[in-house]
């Protein structure tokens, strides 16, 4: 017999950075708080709770959004990408490595939500002018740097890609 | 080949760009509980009772605790008036009121939305106004009952936290003989540090001993007031620091760590504590809310002759570091201008409003933004060029300021106004606003007479331009740090303290490349510590841009121990005097004789299995300058340590049919001793202006009936990328001789002069002085709307001043048209 599944608990199944998982979620839980305390991906980072500051940023099928005002119940089917996605193995990305030489990280807590918002722009735009960049960075709120570097760092990195 | 001057990757970097660095809201622990707060709602009241029974209904509620099981005495870090959990009333929306344990977040927080509070409101105390008014209540009627750290006399009186006052006591001659008295009230508000990390706090209690695990910027102190709170020796406290998200001064203090440590050890559970996001906005410490009113007397020559200064700034509902900050008027007010006798009176007040802290600058962005906009006012009344009035007013090299300390290097702020000059010179800019101004008068009037012409409006004929300036010499703080440096076996060295990384790349980069530059190591062969107060000296934490000339020095005098120690053993290895052996990129070698060379590391191995290890460790603290003691009552910063200097220039365009203040250039010079690491400075300053813009002209925290209006992260209007500029900046170096390498501090500065240039470069935009901020498009629309037919936009007239009879006088301005 079918056992109905109870109105708290729903199973996903959601691939996340290329890994298959399936997994009890509570209902009212967030894919920000599945991926953190089901999936141990700390990455994503818990700031503002309200889906104001992007530091909890991940791509869902490509796509950026703010996973903390997302319910997790509903991502079933979803592909997930992560900070913890983006680079292979040793080597940083392109992008990554360009925050590094622009000094484009300080504390570190908008940096996960930021690289996938210029991820996915960089997906989408290859080759961004500078208005591009700031106006993709609109969702994500950097109290440290004043932006300028994280937008050198973009600029640099759609370059370095470019013939 | 020098390490310094260059800029390295910072150690965090790869970790931070991974994903991989925990943060302080990252931590876990097996068997953890959680615990949450229940938190007065209402500003003022007395609590007639608390029902836990709704919480502990909840699953997983394991108890819920009030001020009855909890240390029932009060603590502060100077003035001991906060309690723990509040008994008997409440003084601020926020204020702890019971804590609720439980076996997950959810659960905790849920009860503590449970608890049944009853509370009979009061009317608050909302203002400092009301605070001071006669009779108004008083926010603590038992104030009298508070001890104060050291026992010092700071002034307290009923609603008044503490009062510092220098009064020269010939203030009326001067204002006798004055031409002109140029008055002005200036006011902003509070400001919210909008760190992305919440506050957290991870405690565990084995032993007899507690370890709070946190992102905090100062463990030291965090060891202290968990001792002080939970009633036992700081040294049965470890705290161990972990990546910090932000912190710009909001995390120098205790908040939730000592509810977790007590919890810890009546459970035996490690504990956990987060804020929950409507818990960050209401017990921020914010930038206190200030009105600074000052009254100059001026000779028609442009002689400042003597200055009176009356400051109410908003402490809150407790003291905090309120009564500590009010010193810091006596090193604004005559340290950068000449402003001739002056007497200061600063009042910090108690408010039935949430207590205001350390925020990137304290007081310094409002105390700038009165004495910037008040010599822009002056110069206006004489109808000076408001740059050629500063350069006369600058003080000088062997000027006093008002704590009697002597300006050693005041020339250096001339020289920026020379410096920024070159880059963006102000006389262009002046001509340029000032034909800009005339398109706008003529499109104005075009539109008054309703008149029709065949041609188009002139590109920008609604918009109007201006410039502003704003100077600063600002302190490196000068409390202790201590470092110990050791040299590893593979030739490697790292660098063990409890400076704290909170951003800004002092620690993850500046304080390796002082190491490695004496040691003759790059930079990457540097490791750092995270901080652990057991494992090291202690250290004053992350603030006042301390760390890289502090912690800095130490490291420095360390590393030169070391360093003697490794060509002492070295010299007998090679067979040749400690003085003929160099040091470069990990090898020593006899000058001139490449062949004779060892590597660090085999020195090192050959040193640990004879000698012993080389290590060594050295404490800094800044001594204080030479000053006055007698100067004024109440001062609890007696001194102005290892100051920098800064100049400002922003230039906007206003819009004056949407009210929108864009900044097309901002200019910042700013004088840092000796540039460790150029891209982290920058990087500082473009941050510390992009907060500065912030606070000049978005942000808004506005309190009403003791509350916060502002309840999510977005509606405290921060910039945001479109908003910021690029910042051009010039870094002048003028060596320290005390700090390492000639580094003074860098990072906190650049947010200070940053609100008072905008506001100087909107009132000179439009003509209208904006002594209020933030100056919001509404603002901006309101003040145009005020002037009938909008002629003072193109008048760029200012406010009239009032000349010692009383009589009103509207001087020229010399750009009227």
């Amino acid at each position: 017999m079918l056992v109905q599944p109870s109105e708290r608990d729903v199973t996903i199944r959601l691939v996340v950075n290329d890994r298959a998982h399936q997994f009890d979620v509570d209902a009212g839980e967030t894919l920000l708080g599945a991926l953190r305390e089901r999936l141990g991906l700390t990455g994503p980072k818990e700031a503002c709770y309200e889906g104001e500051c992007g530091a909890c940023t991940v791509l869902v099928d490509g796509g950026p959004v703010a996973s903390c005002i997302l319910a997790a119940g509903s991502m079933s089917g979803r592909a997930v990408r992560t900070v913890e996605g983006l680079a292979r193995a040793a080597e940083l990305t392109t992008l990554q490595q360009a925050f590094v030489r622009h000094a484009a990280v300080q504390c570190g807590y908008c940096t996960p939500g930021v690289l996938m918002v210029l991820t996915a722009l960089l997906d989408e735009v290859p080759d961004p002018c500078e208005s591009d960049i700031r106006r993709a960075l609109a969702g994500n709120i950097c109290r440290c740097t004043g932006y300028q570097q994280i937008v050198e760092a973009a600029l640099d990195a759609a370059a370095s890609v470019q013939p | 080949m020098s390490v310094l001057g260059t800029s390295p990757e910072r150690s965090d970097a790869d970790a931070k760009l991974r994903g991989q660095a925990i943060f302080g809201a990252d931590l876990s622990r097996t068997g953890m509980l959680w615990a949450a707060l229940a938190r007065s709602p209402v500003a003022a009241g007395r609590i007639r009772a608390i029902d836990p029974a709704p919480a502990l209904r909840g699953d997983g509620v394991l108890e819920v605790l009030t001020s009855a099981d909890v240390p029932d005495w009060r603590t502060g870090v100077i003035v001991s008036d906060t309690p723990l959990l509040a008994a008997g009333s409440v003084a601020y929306e926020g204020e702890p009121v019971a804590i609720v344990v439980a076996e997950s977040r959810t659960a905790a927080e849920a009860g503590a939305r449970a608890v049944a509070l009853d509370i009979e409101t009061a009317e608050p105390v909302s203002t400092p106004e009301q605070a001071l008014e006669p009779g108004a209540r008083l926010v603590h009627p038992d104030w009298n009952r508070f001890a104060v750290a050291g026992g010092e006399d700071i002034g307290r009186n009923g609603n008044v936290v503490a009062e510092v006052v220098h009064d020269p006591g010939d203030l009326d001659e001067a204002f006798a003989a004055a031409d002109i008295v140029v008055e002005g009230t200036y006011r902003t508000p509070r400001q919210y540090q909008a760190h992305l990390e919440p506050k957290m706090a991870l405690a565990t209690y084995e032993s007899g001993r507690f370890t709070i695990e946190v992102s905090h910027q100062y463990p030291f102190r965090l060891r202290d007031r968990v001792a002080q709170i939970t009633g036992v020796a700081p040294s049965a406290v470890r705290v161990v620091g972990h990546h910090i998200g932000g912190g710009f001064g909001a995390k120098l203090d205790v908040s939730l760590e000592a509810f977790v440590a007590l919890l810890a050890r009546r459970f035996r559970r490690p504990v956990r504590m987060q804020h929950t996001a409507l818990e960050e906005r209401l017990v921020a410490p914010c930038r206190a809310n200030a009105i600074v009113a000052v009254r100059s007397a001026v000779r028609r020559d442009g002689t400042i002759l003597a200055t009176d200064v009356e400051i109410v700034s908003d402490s809150g509902a407790y003291a905090n570091n309120g009564p500590a900050l009010s010193s810091i008027p006596m090193f604004v007010f005559g340290s950068i201008y000449r402003v001739g006798t002056a007497r200061i009176r600063t009042r910090n007040v108690y408010t039935n409003t949430a207590p205001t802290g350390a925020y990137r600058g304290v007081n310094g962005p409002w105390l700038v933004f009165a004495n910037e906009r008040h010599m822009d006012a002056i110069a206006d009344a004489l109808g000076r060029d408001r740059r050629d009035f500063r350069l006369a007013s600058l003080a000088r090299d062997g000027d006093l300021m008002r704590n009697g300390q002597p300006l050693t290097e005041a020339s250096i702020l001339r020289e920026a106004f020379d410096r920024v000059d070159e880059l963006a010179p102000w006389r262009d800019i002046v001509s340029r606003n000032q034909a800009q101004r005339g398109i706008v008068s003529r499109n104005q009037a075009q539109r008054d007479a309703g008149a029709r012409t065949s041609q188009p409006a002139e590109s920008d004929a609604d918009v109007l331009r201006g410039a502003g300036q704003a100077a600063a010499i600002w302190l490196t703080n000068p409390m202790p740090g201590h470092a110990t440096v050791k040299l590893n076996e593979d030739g490697t060295a790292t660098v063990i303290t409890s400076a704290t990384e909170n951003g800004s790349g002092a620690v993850a980069t500046g304080l390796r490349q002082i190491a490695a530059e004496t040691l003759g190591l790059a930079a990457d062969a540097v490791t750092i510590t995270m901080p652990d107060t057991d494992a090291t000296g202690y250290d004053a934490g992350s603030q006042g841009s301390r760390t890289t000339h502090v912690v800095g020095r130490a490291i420095a005098d360390a590393a030169a121990d070391v360093r003697t120690q490794v060509l002492d053993r070295a010299s007998r290895m090679l067979e040749a005097a400690p003085e003929d052996l160099v040091i470069t990129d990990g090898v020593v070698t006899v000058a001139g004789v490449p062949a004779a060379s060892l590597t660090l590391g085999a020195v090192a191995q050959a040193a640990t299995w004879s000698d012993g290890p080389i290590t060594a460790g050295a404490s800094y603290v800044t001594p204080t300058p030479p000053h006055d003691p007698a100067c004024a009552t109440g001062m609890l910063i007696k001194g102005w340590p290892t100051p920098t200097y800064h100049l400002h220039q922003a230039e906007v365009s206003v819009d004056t049919v949407t009210g929108r203040v864009t900044v097309d250039r901002y200019v910042v010079c700013q004088e840092v001793g000796r540039a460790i690491h150029p891209d982290a400075i920058a990087g500082q300053i473009q941050g510390g202006v992009a907060q500065g813009l912030g606070f000049a002209l978005s942000e808004r925290v506005d309190l009403d009936h003791g509350r916060y209006v502002q309840r999510t992260f977005k509606a405290h209007g921060l910039p945001l990328a479109e908003d910021v500029p690029k910042v051009e900046m010039i870094v002048m170096e003028h060596a320290d001789p005390a700090g390492p390498y000639g580094a003074k501090g860098a990072a906190e500065p650049p947010i200070v002069p940053v609100a008072a240039a905008v506001a100087n470069a909107v009132s000179d935009a439009i003509g209208v002085p904006f002594d209020t901020l933030p100056i919001t498009p509404e603002a901006v629309l309101e003040a145009l709307e005020a002037e009938p037919n909008g002629e003072t936009v193109a008048r760029a007239a200012r406010e009239p001043v009032v000349n010692r009879d009383g009589e009103q006088e509207r001087e020229t301005t010399g750009r009227a048209s």
